[in-house]
């Protein structure tokens, strides 16, 4: 009996002590002088061509805080996985990223479909590893027994569908509206959230697979929307730019431009690319959109300002624009993350960390952040913009108006929020 | 008359059982001296054997040239999904229905096929591979884009906590590879199997000796299937989860092109095809880093070494490399 | 009514871009019983060569002539340098007939490698040269333009031009001689492998007009032919593999089925229409529609 009981006296023993010891794998990928970050994202194919800037931007933002001290010693090198917005690829390349490149921590991981399948084929969860300020607005993501160690960073498309929703109620009373949206999880999303706002569209919206707009599909949906409407309706667009620019480009072939008030998503809208991918100035020119960020061509804007500056000397040969600003923006508050959580940096302490610190950060956005032990959602807002020939996004009705809501059934209200003044040069010295 | 070579005594099953037992012991013991990174990778290694395994039979054995391999792949991982996450039931119920159901299928198309010759069968299975993964965004139950989850769950409790779940992916995979690929083995160099030898060396021959060419094609077709089945069930294993763009056209391509590489006409190279494939981005990758370059240059190395390998394999060694070595004896 | 005629106008459309490549596979497999998938890829690479005729000189005609030419010339090139040896090596066993398949396919990576590495993987787009706004037609615009015109026309010439090589020329009589029966062809005095490489010529530059005409609508990049391709080889064995006019009525059939089906039932049939097409005529039909009624030799 006594030899019974030592025994389990000490395997009880052995198993607290063992519990307490710190799991190895909560710093992989830091050493006394570098942060290994990494991110899978599409480089190539069409939706490439549209997001390929963001990790390249998201490096140099890096590189010149590493030129500047770095992170309590430490300088950030980011792993860059192409997966061609293909949610099998991202699975496999995640998994690389965790298994192979060993990274401490992704960040900016890009599309709904896309990463969440990433997350659950690489076992972020259970391998506890920080999924910071993913490139998407997937209500979803912001499930904590889900996704556990994920952080949002844009709005979610349930809150823009409702800020939507409000400015078609606002502006546009009595006309017809309709919605075409890409059938995944990102449209659906939308959609939802149109309907949580109260807003019943003039058909059921128009759902297309990821990679199927063609050119004749948009002559077709488009000649079939005119037809079904008189007046001037509203027609949302809740797809990747690549695709606002097919049916831009076949209103233009059937000059229906005018016949339409386009109101395109922030993934769909930006015009730099709109106008690369061959839509015409005079086309863009009045479409209304929504974002968070100041405009890129602002240059009164201290942040874009800045982040301008950075681009010339760390990102060269790339022209700056909106996909740009964001990737610096995001990488801005993943520095400051890392700041917050201390040297002694742990997967779990840079978690925490953001979760305490987080929605004190600085940033370009205009609206607040949302980060808190409760909550995963980072901008909860967004302003109201509408585009020139020029391609510059001016606030709609000519003043700056800041909605925030949530992804559920509250209201959109109008806020005051001052963003935080930028740390000198950029640099943030928060900790 | 010159001596016909060395004459072989055939293995009996009974040998070749305790082989491929001790060859399986083998991967067994070595799963447990490496990382998650190699159990990791070797699963895709199993995987894509398995799937080489059905090309050689299919096209290397029977005659048919099929550039469908990826749709066969895709019915089976929708096969068990459906049956893992829909029905509910055990996972290795779930693989076996992968490769049930996809041999079924392969039966239908098998048939269908019987009927066709050389570019037309290489047409209309070109059209199944592109079209068949596309039609999970018909049927809302199959997911569409968003697919279906695979989940084969955790190793069992009895494993320990420290049973890594790559390294349950290898048993898994591994050990189903070796079970089919030996059921393949036996079935080969069955009285049956050498009908299939005839008929592709002579298929005017073997018909005149009373072997029905027609049943032994749709039959290749079927049981090739169901092993493209079980291998694209395994495939979405490793990825927890089938979506249409798991089998792209280009999966196909890179089969087909491996199984060239390795040798069409016999199994012994499909783990070394498996290795190829898995390999070829891992060097694409290294090389890149060593000698720099863009992004741009990251993507499309990979694939130039598959299709240089594959004009090569062509070229010198078109019935596989065991010719090569045969030659210089 | 609206949506009939725009349907009907650009299924018009659709099948005669599939035509075109439907008639480089044909005259590809007509003159040496090969099925090229390389073609996605030189056709790509003879857009891309146009693209750059465009930047420097800013004219779409000029880039078209030198696309075609180079076309031309690739396509004699890959027939004499690579498909050649080959054939040479691969001589006996099953893996005759997958042999230049696989090697098709291989070529078709490194070209695309190759485009990838010289001019990027980022989507490049090329101006239409004639107006691509939609004609109106009863007060209403609809989906057909100039530029779909243009396509059509070119078809069609394309389409005649080769009928008239195939079937009236010497020339064309060598090439048909040489594809069916290559021993006897040399015996009556026909350089059959010279010949062969004029076939790849002509089936190259046709590649060439195709790329051309397709990349105008859509996206330059490295795979951008490879969907194209892939219907243009369903349109041709559809249409039987053995005639030039097959493979273009294979080609309508395809588009009329293709957009037909996806106004009309559900846009996400685009795939499996052309499947079901395909299995459907080779049940009734298993080599193809057109296909002459004698049997040909094996």
């Amino acid at each position: 009996m006594k030899r019974a009981t030592l025994a389990s006296a000490i395997v009880a023993t052995s198993a607290m002590v063992l519990s307490i010891v710190p799991a190895h794998a909560d710093s992989t990928g830091v050493t006394a002088t570098s942060i290994k970050l990494g991110v899978s994202t599409p480089l190539t194919g069409s939706a490439g061509l549209v997001y390929g800037k963001v990790p390249g931007a998201m490096r140099a933002y890096f590189d010149y805080i590493n030129a500047n001290g770095g992170v309590n010693g430490r300088k950030i090198s980011l792993v860059i996985r192409d997966d061609k917005y293909l949610p099998t690829l991202a699975a496999t390349q995640t998994t690389n990223l965790i298994l192979k490149d060993k990274v401490f921590a992704l960040v900016g991981a890009l599309g709904t479909a896309t990463h969440s399948k990433a997350y659950t084929a690489a076992a972020l969860a259970k391998n506890n590893v920080p999924d910071l300020f993913i490139n998407t607005g997937f209500s979803g993501f912001t499930n904590k027994a889900k996704y556990p160690t994920t952080f949002m960073v844009l709005p979610t498309y349930a809150m823009e569908a409702k800020v939507m929703a409000k400015v078609i109620k606002d502006n546009f009373p009595g006309q017809a509206t309709f919605m075409i949206a890409q059938d995944d999880e990102f449209g659906s999303d939308g959609v939802a959230g149109f309907t949580t706002a109260g807003h019943k569209f003039s058909s059921t919206p128009t759902l297309y697979p990821q990679g199927s707009m063609t050119a004749a599909r948009a002559e077709g949906a488009l000649t079939a929307l005119a037809a079904a409407a008189p007046g001037k309706p509203v027609l949302v667009l809740f797809g990747t730019t690549d695709v606002t620019a097919t049916i831009l480009k076949a209103a233009e072939k059937l000059e229906l431009t005018k016949k339409f008030t386009f109101l395109a998503g922030s993934v769909g809208a930006d015009a730099n690319t709109l106008l690369a991918l061959g839509v015409k100035p005079t086309t863009i020119d009045g479409v209304v959109s929504a974002s968070f960020l100041p405009d890129a061509k602002d240059l009164t804007d201290p942040y874009v300002k800045q982040f301008i500056d950075i681009n010339t000397k760390y990102n060269k040969g790339v022209t700056f624009d909106n996909y740009v600003l964001g990737g610096m923006n995001s990488a801005m508050l993943t520095v400051q993350a890392l700041r917050a959580a201390g040297k002694n940096l742990t997967r779990a302490g840079l978690i925490s960390a953001i979760e305490a610190k987080g929605s004190k950060f600085a940033s370009a956005g205009l609206v607040p952040l949302g980060w808190s032990a409760t909550s995963r959602v980072g901008y909860n807002g967004y302003w109201v913009s509408q585009l020139n020939a020029k391609g510059e996004g001016q606030p709609y009705g000519g003043k700056l108006v800041i909605y925030t809501t949530d992804s559920g059934a509250g209201a959109v209200e109008i806020s005051n929020f001052t963003r935080p003044t930028m740390p000198k040069n950029g640099i943030p010295t928060n900790s | 008359m010159k001596k016909a070579g060395k004459v072989h005594k055939p293995t009996t099953t009974r040998k070749r059982l305790f082989l491929f037992i001790l060859f399986g012991w083998l991967l067994l013991i070595l799963g447990d001296r490496v990382g998650d990174l190699e159990l990791y990778q070797g699963s895709f290694v199993a995987t894509y054997a398995l799937a080489i395994t059905s090309i050689v039979l299919l096209t290397g054995y029977s005659g048919q040239l099929s550039l469908g391999q990826s749709a066969l792949m895709a019915v089976g991982a929708y096969a068990g999904a459906l049956s893992i996450f829909n029905a509910g039931w055990h996972p290795v119920v779930g693989l076996i229905m992968s490769a049930l159901v996809a041999g079924v299928f392969g039966l239908i198309l098998g048939l269908v096929a019987a009927r066709l010759s050389g570019p037309y069968l290489a047409g209309t299975t070109l059209a199944l591979a592109i079209s068949l993964p596309t039609l999970a965004n018909q049927f809302p139950i199959l997911g569409a884009e968003e697919g279906i989850s695979f989940d084969v769950g955790p190793s069992p409790a009895r494993f320990g906590e420290d049973f890594s779940q790559y390294k349950w992916f290898f048993w898994i995979s591994a050990l189903a590879a070796l079970i089919m690929v030996f059921f393949i083995v036996n079935l080969l160099t069955s009285r049956y199997g050498r009908t299939f030898k005839a008929v592709r060396d002579n298929p005017v021959a073997a018909q005149l000796s009373g072997i029905n060419v027609g049943r032994l094609k749709v039959n290749a077709f079927a049981i090739s299937s169901g092993v493209a089945g079980l291998s694209g069930g395994l495939l979405v294993m490793l990825i927890s989860g089938v979506s249409p763009s798991a089998f792209p056209l280009s999966l196909s391509f890179s089969l087909l092109g491996a199984a060239v590489v390795t040798g069409l006409y016999s199994l012994k190279g499909v783990i070394l095809g498996g290795l190829v494939l898995v390999a070829i981005p891992e060097i694409a990758d290294s090389l890149v880093s060593r000698i720099g370059g863009s992004e741009g240059f990251t993507t499309v190395l990979p694939g130039f070494i598959v299709s240089a390998l594959l004009i090569l394999a062509v070229v010198f060694t078109p019935n596989g490399p065991g010719h090569l070595l045969k030659k210089h004896h | 009514m609206t949506q009939f005629i725009t349907a009907v106008l650009t299924s018009l459309s659709s099948g005669a871009i599939y035509a075109l490549m439907a008639i480089a596979i044909v005259l590809v497999w007509r003159s040496t019983r090969v099925i090229n998938f390389a073609q996605a890829g030189q056709a790509v690479l003879t857009t891309y060569i146009g693209y750059t005729v465009i930047q420097r000189t800013g004219s779409f005609w000029i880039a078209l002539v030198v696309a075609v030419v180079s076309g031309a010339v690739i396509g004699a090139v890959i027939d004499r340098f690579f498909m050649r040896p080959i054939f040479k090596r691969v001589k006996s066993g099953p893996i005759v007939m997958i042999a230049p398949v696989v090697a098709t396919l291989g070529l078709l990576g490194i070209i695309q490698a190759v485009i990838g590495f010289v001019w990027g993987i980022t989507n490049q787009s090329i101006e239409a040269p004639v107006s691509t706004g939609g004609y109106k037609v009863m007060g209403t615009v609809i989906a057909f333009s100039n530029y779909n015109l243009l396509v059509l026309v070119f078809v069609a010439i394309a389409m005649l031009l080769l009928t008239l090589l195939f079937q009236k020329t010497n020339i064309g009589l060598a090439l048909r001689a040489s594809a069916y029966s290559p021993e006897i062809a040399k015996l009556s005095g026909i350089k059959v492998d010279s010949v062969r490489t004029l076939g790849w010529a002509i089936a190259g530059a046709s590649g060439g007009l195709a790329g051309m005409l397709y990349i105008p609508g859509y996206f330059l990049y490295p795979n951008a032919m490879d969907l194209l391709l892939v219907l243009g080889f369903i349109a041709a064995v559809i249409g039987g593999l053995e005639s030039l006019f097959g493979a273009v009525a294979g080609a309508m059939i395809l588009g009329f089925a293709i957009i037909f089906s996806t106004t009309y039932i559900s846009p996400k049939l685009f795939f499996p229409t052309a499947f079901i097409v395909l299995i459907l005529v080779l049940l009734v039909k298993p080599a193809g529609l057109f296909a002459p009624k004698k049997s040909r030799g094996a």
